[in-house]
């Protein structure tokens, strides 16, 4: 509790506010684990998914700027375990508004585990992208990877130019 | 100040479903190399009746062995949406577009092709509406006029939109259109008593309104389908 605290006046001094799309990036989350690890902290690829790289696995999901610009998921479609992924490569896709959009792996690996409660219930992603709607853990081959992602301010930055692009 | 940006349009005829697949394909991997301009395909189908990547093809209402007899094909596509008929007097339209360079998702890419549909209906009079939730497309009153179902990879969009100008209608009683049982599939013909001007005519309007929904500063226009499609042959 007081460590959320803390990260939420932390995200205020940093003027960290979320992007011009509206749409809220859990400030005090992804900042508490960008100030408690840096190896531990969420990284974002310019293609809109997060990583969460805890020991050995890589929790991989879209965040809450990619859901918002999808509106409401009806199907998603994922990899089988034991697949392989690879950076920039797409491995799944979800459907939304008659649109598939595919998704890209932000790292190199091997699937350990699939989000199979995204079947029945693929509105996980948008009322819980970085919980609930996770989608896949990887074994990452190439940790190195994860450093040319970016961090959170870096991402929230991203986003607002990319919205003023529009 | 952005710098003007350009929509190419290749006026394309009537092309067979695979071989505008197969075209798109190509496109695709050039935009995303930002070998081409943002593009869009303009163009109808000889009868044929395709199938979104959730395959829902419990939606089509006669065997498949049917199809043939009544001179129609069926294709499986990694588009979103349900099941859908193409044929002739049936406008349709696939952007090939950076939806990264303009910042904007598939919600807003969706709903500005269901703009530009409306835009284009209302030439004619004819007061269009967007979907409600859960119905992507564009319906007068209760009765669908234009369909959508696109696929977006690396930021790049393909499929795009049909919008149903005369098309034979009987066709649409094979399928469950769009998965939506209780509601009925009109056309432009229909739904207005003006007469309409010549199909190329209305491909040309159809595009335009296009071009102004997403704010493009110029059109550029592309004939010589046959030269198109041949040297997408030669390089196969």
């Amino acid at each position: 509790m007081a460590l959320r605290m803390w990260a939420s006046s932390t995200a205020n001094a940093l003027k960290l506010s979320s992007s011009a799309s509206k749409s809220h990036l859990l400030p005090a989350f992804s900042i508490s684990r960008c100030f408690s690890s840096v190896l531990e902290g969420l990284k974002y690829a310019n293609s809109h998914e997060w990583v969460k790289h805890e020991g050995s696995v890589a929790t991989i999901g879209i965040t809450d700027h990619a859901q918002g610009h999808l509106g409401e998921v009806v199907f998603v479609e994922l990899p089988e375990e034991k697949s392989a992924v690879s950076k920039e490569k797409n491995f799944g896709a979800v459907e939304s508004v008659k649109a598939t959009s595919e998704i890209l792996s932000p790292i190199s690996g091997e699937v350990i585990e699939v989000n199979t409660k995204l079947t029945d219930s693929p509105g996980l992603i948008n009322s819980s992208p970085y919980e609930d709607g996770w989608m896949i853990k990887v074994k990452p081959s190439n940790p190195a990877e994860l450093e040319s992602l970016m961090g959170p301010k870096e991402y929230t930055k991203f986003c607002e130019e990319e919205d003023a692009a529009h | 100040m952005r710098s003007p940006r350009t929509l190419e349009v290749w006026k394309l005829g009537t092309v067979n479903y695979l071989k505008s697949l197969k075209l798109q394909d190509r496109l695709v991997s050039e935009r995303k190399a930002n070998l081409i301009p943002d593009t869009v395909l303009s163009l109808q189908h000889p009868p044929t009746y395709t199938l979104g990547k959730r395959r829902t093809d419990h939606n089509l209402l006669i065997p498949e062995a049917e199809l043939t007899r009544i001179g129609a094909e069926l294709h499986y596509t990694q588009r979103g949406g349900d099941i859908t008929f193409h044929g002739p007097h049936q406008a349709i339209l696939y952007p090939i577009i950076s939806l990264r360079s303009i910042g904007i998702g598939a919600r807003n890419y969706v709903e500005t092709l269901e703009r530009s549909m409306i835009e284009f209906a209302s030439i004619y009079g004819v007061k269009a509406r967007a979907g409600h939730k859960g119905e992507t497309g564009v319906w007068v009153g209760d009765r669908k006029i234009g369909a959508i179902g696109v696929r977006i990879s690396s930021g790049i969009t393909c499929h795009g939109l049909a919008l149903n100008i005369d098309p034979d209608l009987k066709y649409f009683e094979h399928i469950v259109p769009c998965g939506i049982a209780d509601k009925e599939v009109t056309s432009l013909r229909k739904e207005t008593d003006t007469v309409l001007p010549s199909e190329e005519v209305i491909h040309e309007q159809l595009v335009s309104c296009l071009a102004k929904a997403f704010s493009y500063d110029d059109v550029v226009w592309k004939e010589d389908p046959l030269v198109i499609l041949d040297t997408q042959e030669h390089n196969k």
